[in-house]
């Protein structure tokens, strides 16, 4: 897990804070943080994702707002059970990278089946490869 | 207080082997000169029973005593003196600019410690007065066992016993080291420590104000330098018609010398909270 | 807060600073960025009363700094602090005895965290560890601010990262951290605010999200368009 968190690869024009929120929905749409589950403290966050300690406040303070994390008293934060906020991480991810696919094969003008085809072969590739991959890794440790 | 006396503690712990290595070159010096002056001489009486190389009018015929050894050994004495002089000479300059010199530039720890920076120079003084110290009464600690090693290399029957003030006035160097009197004590290490502290408050000129203060510096210690020395010429005192006792004039150079004193103490410390800079 | 106003140093005839204004919060890393010779360093000095100032004024939570003030803010200078001939136990026993606020323990275990080994004489450290063994020192010391000049100048890759992880850490949460640093595109998630200086000027001063929000441009982005009009 904390070489997860420690290899996130953080781009210098956006955010530092929102990349945080991002990778926690990453995280949660793919099954990796499941509803109500203990996060790292703000302190413990700011360590493993080696970034400021007023940044890591930050996001924090944004994923309360966004109803992402609920944090009780002195507990420690959790991820939410609310079902609905987690279905919408999900496809609001989906729809931000599909907006941005889209934006960008727009200008190439092809035919939607083909783009469909394409893209349905491309994934198929690429899925396969990184279970691959994932299983190499595993059987190699 | 206790800061201050840290400070002084680690000062003397930085110069101990400067301060042994110079026991050491007096110790090597003064005994070699007292083995090698009384062996030259016992072995001649060995060879010649009527020799006699003592001429004092103090000594009865045929006797030696501690006085003749230390007055001829005036050199050997000098050498290691002079030598400890111009150490701490070059130690007053050094105990300065050592802390800004090299990768270590303990400087800035200096300026950055809590509590008052006249501390750091009150240290630098106490640091090179307990060095002087140290070593005039190790040479007075040492002509006891001097004496006891005379005791040792001349048959009783050849000795006549001296007294300490004729011992340290049959040499030069000893009786200019350790004075008599306060009035001598004062002209000797007063105008000593006066100079060191003219010379502190010239390296801090130069410390704070760089390559301009190298000239503030000179000008400094020259200055003071010629006030103290011509003082009484520069207030046409001495002079025939003038009509103070020379008791007075004595005071009043004394007095001037004292403001001096304070003036370039008052002057270093503003200098040091001030203007220094790492 | 610490307070620059209006700031004002030459060294000789050559002016060093030229009315420098700016603040560091206390809780926040501020970074000082400029070319060598725009007067990161003398500010960083004059911040802690080891250089004259000609003009203006620099005020510590509303005070100047005074001689009681190294109790509240440390500096880290990219030199050694201590005589070579000091261990590096010597020198935190030495911190203990004049810094009330020396924290032995914390020392310790920065000590540890950099691998540093107690005995070691300070004139025969490395690059790396001599930065390693500066930071310890300024760290160990429990104060609101702590200040930093060029902590990974000269230091090896894995010294920096040791390095870098520190501001990530809870060792300086709470403080205000002000340093100076080239290495922009590997600090720069890692700061709050930056200062840009140039000949003893501030030209822009900037709170870096706050930047990649609203003008979507790295601090990086903002240095390049500054510099380079």
């Amino acid at each position: 897990m904390e070489n997860e968190w420690d290899s996130v690869a953080f781009n210098s024009r956006d955010p530092v804070y929102l990349q945080v929120v991002r990778y926690f929905k990453e995280q949660i749409a793919t099954g990796k943080l499941q509803a109500g589950q203990v996060i790292p403290s703000r302190r413990e966050l700011g360590a493993m994702m080696k970034i400021n300690p007023n940044t890591a406040q930050k996001a924090y303070k944004e994923m309360e707002e966004q109803q992402l994390i609920v944090t009780e008293g002195n507990s420690p934060s959790r991820i939410t059970g609310d079902g609905a906020v987690l279905r919408t991480i999900r496809s609001e991810l989906i729809g931000e990278a599909v907006d941005a696919f889209v934006g960008s094969v727009r200008k190439v003008k092809v035919p939607i089946d083909e783009l469909l085809d394409l893209v349905r072969t491309k994934y198929m590739e690429e899925m396969n490869r990184q279970s691959g991959s994932d299983e190499g890794g595993t059987n190699h440790d | 207080m206790k800061r201050y006396l840290k400070l002084v503690h680690m000062e003397v712990h930085r110069f101990r082997y400067l301060m042994l290595f110079l026991m050491g070159v007096i110790l090597i010096f003064q005994v070699g000169a007292i083995i090698s002056v009384l062996s030259r001489e016992l072995s001649q009486r060995w060879d010649d029973p009527t020799y006699n190389g003592v001429r004092s009018p103090f000594v009865p015929e045929g006797m030696l005593s501690f006085t003749w050894v230390i007055s001829n050994t005036n050199f050997w004495f000098a050498v290691p003196m002079l030598i400890s002089v111009a150490v701490i000479g070059l130690y007053v300059f050094f105990v300065w600019y050592r802390e800004w010199l090299g990768r270590s530039t303990f400087i800035y720890r200096l300026l950055m410690l809590p509590g008052a920076r006249c501390q750091i120079y009150l240290a630098k003084l106490t640091a090179i007065l307990i060095f002087v110290f140290s070593l005039v009464s190790y040479q007075l600690l040492l002509l006891p066992l001097q004496k006891l090693l005379f005791q040792m290399m001349v048959p009783a029957e050849w000795r006549v016993d001296s007294y300490w003030p004729e011992v340290i006035h049959a040499n030069r160097a000893l009786d200019l080291l350790i004075p008599r009197n306060i009035e001598q004590f004062l002209s000797i290490y007063g105008l000593g420590i006066m100079a060191v502290l003219i010379i502190f408050t010239g390296i801090l000129l130069e410390r704070s104000y760089r390559r301009i203060g190298i000239l503030y510096g000179l000008l400094y210690v020259v200055g003071n330098a010629i006030v103290a020395l011509y003082l009484p010429d520069l207030l046409g005192l001495g002079l025939p018609g003038t009509y103070l006792y020379p008791d007075e004039i004595v005071g009043l150079v004394v007095g001037v010398c004292l403001l001096l004193l304070v003036l370039s103490v008052v002057f270093g410390f503003r200098l040091l909270a001030n203007k220094i800079t790492v | 807060m610490i307070k620059v106003e209006n700031v004002h140093k030459r060294y000789g005839l050559r002016k060093i600073l030229n009315g420098v204004s700016f603040t560091a919060e206390k809780g926040q890393i501020t970074c000082l960025i400029g070319i060598n010779g725009a007067g990161k360093s003398s500010l960083l000095h004059a911040i802690m009363g080891l250089t004259p100032i000609h003009g203006g004024h620099i005020a510590i939570d509303g005070q100047p700094l005074g001689t009681a003030g190294y109790e509240r803010i440390a500096f880290v200078p990219d030199h050694l602090t201590m005589p070579p001939g000091m261990r590096i136990n010597e020198a935190m026993r030495f911190m203990e005895d004049f810094y009330k606020g020396w924290n032995m323990a914390r020392a310790n275990d920065l000590l540890r965290f950099f691998g540093l080994e107690s005995t070691e004489r300070l004139g025969n450290m490395s690059k790396g560890t001599a930065a390693k063994f500066s930071l310890m020192l300024g760290l160990g010391q429990d104060t609101d601010y702590i200040l930093m000049d060029e902590p990974f100048s000269g230091i090896d890759l894995f010294s920096r990262e040791k390095i870098t992880e520190v501001f990530s850490s809870e060792l300086i949460e709470g403080r205000g951290v002000l340093f100076t640093t080239h290495e922009i595109a590997e600090m720069e998630r890692l700061m709050d605010k930056a200062v840009l200086i140039q000949d003893g000027k501030i030209i822009r001063s900037f709170d870096c999200e706050a930047v990649r929000y609203q003008e979507g441009k790295s601090v990086l982005d903002v240095m390049r368009e500054v510099y380079q009009s």
